[in-house]
């Protein structure tokens, strides 16, 4: 809204230049009509936060005006102004939307801090409506993550709860099968069909005993499954399958190695989300054409990871929060704000650490420890 | 070939679980005991000689870790293969910590638990082979033959 004009609009010629001139005199971006059908067409056009209209004009006068503004953008204020001998057509204004009125003779600096005031509420509204909007985002995501949170304890729940009675059914069905395989029961009839049924059963059980196990899954948290895990291997398949962002903005990574190929134990899968997230960060951070640096070294029985980025950086005080859950800089809907909440509970899964450092200006470094999970023998 | 049946003592609260699995043991020529609880489980176990518990992690009273801390207190030769219905691979894993043979999780596949019965009681009467050896040797040198 800052290049937002004022439209000051009045058939009387002498008026309303003497007006305009004396608010540009005092610094404020002025449009100027001299009735309301052009003011509305310059309306259509320009961007105009406040108008001042004259009530009583010849064709559409100040109150139709103020209607029609006020249907087409409601976010626009409207000062109006009465003759001496009309106060009650302003009272009748403010009835239909209006902000204020003021009273010819008009004295400048009064209808200048009207001005004010009517661009203080119109920008009081828009940060009410941002923040009702940001209230809104973060109320979505809540129960995004709580619906997720109750789906894993009642999937949790119905899986237990189905495991039980289908461990019976299985272990009944097994003794059946066992009696129908014994010397006994050879020569009885329709035993086909009882081994037929029964093997449908069988199979169904392991069928339904999939679906609950999986369900197990979902609602656990990750175990770390801890094999060799070799850095650079990993950190060379997420810039190939980075490759479409950084040809996009023509970003390089240089990898600098300090060491030879590090291998450590830790769970691939998990450091493989974490370089992902840290790495997309960097290039999004980035000015296009710039070069984001990798360097690994090899101390401390783990590895040492550094990303830098030449990108804008992060202001100070907005550094301590950005391991917060929900917060992020982007628009609501382009990033969750978890991105980095959720990779450091990774990390610090992993029994790792993660920190970050940053100048204004200058770019973004993130730290990432990565010990090596192996119990010495 | 004769097989000697296993002694196995299945303790589980779910009631049909227990019949149904036993009878099926039962009819497999294994020697099945049966115990609704922990408590059941203990008192069989000192008038019984078991080879294999199979035991429920999760029960109401003294759950499973509890019974198996037991267990191992007064009888530490007999192995215990514990079963969960739950998703608590990490309880199992911490019992077999404890002293647990192994784990598995409900429904089981009867093959494998034949399986893991099978090396349970093995590792038992290993133990308890090493066990007479160590003895007899004892017994030897005491009466000054070596």
């Amino acid at each position: 809204m800052e290049d937002s004009k004022l439209l000051i609009v009045d058939d009387e010629e002498n008026f309303r230049n003497a007006i305009v001139r004396r608010l540009k005199k005092r610094g404020q971006a002025v449009i100027e009509a001299d009735c309301a059908e052009s003011a509305l067409s310059i309306m259509a056009n320009d961007s105009i936060d406040v108008v001042v209209s004259d009530i009583k004009m010849p064709g559409m006068d100040g109150l139709r005006f103020l209607k029609q503004i006020k249907s087409r953008y409601p976010a626009c204020e409207v000062i109006l102004i009465t003759g001496h001998a009309s106060a009650t057509d302003g009272v009748s204004g403010i009835k239909e939307g209006a902000f204020d009125y003021l009273t010819k003779p008009i004295a400048l600096d009064h209808l200048i801090n009207k001005i004010n005031h009517a661009r203080e509420k119109i920008n009081r509204k828009i940060a009410e409506e941002k923040d009702a909007i940001f209230k809104e985002s973060i109320r979505q995501k809540m129960i995004a993550t709580e619906r997720l949170a109750s789906l894993g304890t009642l999937s949790a729940g119905v899986a237990h709860e189905i495991n039980n009675p289908l461990a019976i059914i299985n272990e009944a069905c097994g003794w059946m099968k066992t009696i129908l395989a014994s010397d006994k029961m050879k020569d009885i009839p329709r035993k086909n069909d009882l081994d037929k049924a029964l093997s449908k059963i069988e199979n169904s059980i392991v069928r339904v005993r999939n679906i609950t196990h999986h369900l197990l899954q979902f609602s656990r948290k990750p175990d770390n499954i801890i094999s060799d895990v070799n850095i650079n291997q990993l950190i060379n398949e997420t810039i190939q399958f980075l490759n479409k962002e950084m040809t996009s903005k023509n970003i390089q990574i240089l990898v600098k190695n300090k060491t030879n190929a590090i291998v450590i134990g830790s769970d691939p899968a998990q450091i493989r989300q974490v370089l992902l997230n840290v790495m997309t960060n960097a290039i999004h951070a980035s000015y296009p054409d710039e070069t984001i640096e990798i360097c690994i070294s090899n101390q401390n029985k783990g590895v040492y990871l550094d990303i830098k980025d030449k990108g804008e950086g992060i202001p100070p005080e907005n550094l301590d929060k950005v391991f917060e859950p929900f917060f992020t800089t982007k628009a609501p809907g382009e990033g969750t704000g978890l991105g980095l909440f959720v990779i450091k509970g990774i990390i610090e899964n992993l029994k790792g650490k993660i920190s970050l450092t940053s100048q204004l200006g200058q770019g973004s470094q993130c730290s990432i420890f990565f010990p090596c999970l192996y119990q010495k023998e | 070939m004769i097989t000697i049946p296993i002694n196995i003592l299945l303790v589980d609260d779910e009631k049909d679980f227990v019949e149904m699995l036993s009878l099926r043991l039962t009819e497999n020529k294994e020697s099945v005991f049966s115990a609704s609880n922990g408590k059941e489980c203990l008192e069989i176990i000192e008038k019984n000689s078991i080879d294999v518990i199979i035991l429920d992690l999760k029960m109401p009273g003294m759950d499973g870790i509890q019974t198996l801390k037991e267990i191992k207190a007064r009888s530490p030769l007999i192995e215990v293969i514990m079963l969960t219905g739950h998703g608590t691979a990490e309880t199992a894993v911490d019992g077999m910590k404890l002293g647990a043979f192994d784990y598995l999780l409900k429904p089981c596949d009867f093959d494998i638990l034949m399986q893991k019965l099978d090396a349970a009681r093995k590792r038992k009467e290993d133990q308890e082979e090493r066990i007479r050896q160590a003895e007899a040797k004892l017994l030897l040198r005491r009466s000054g033959v070596i």
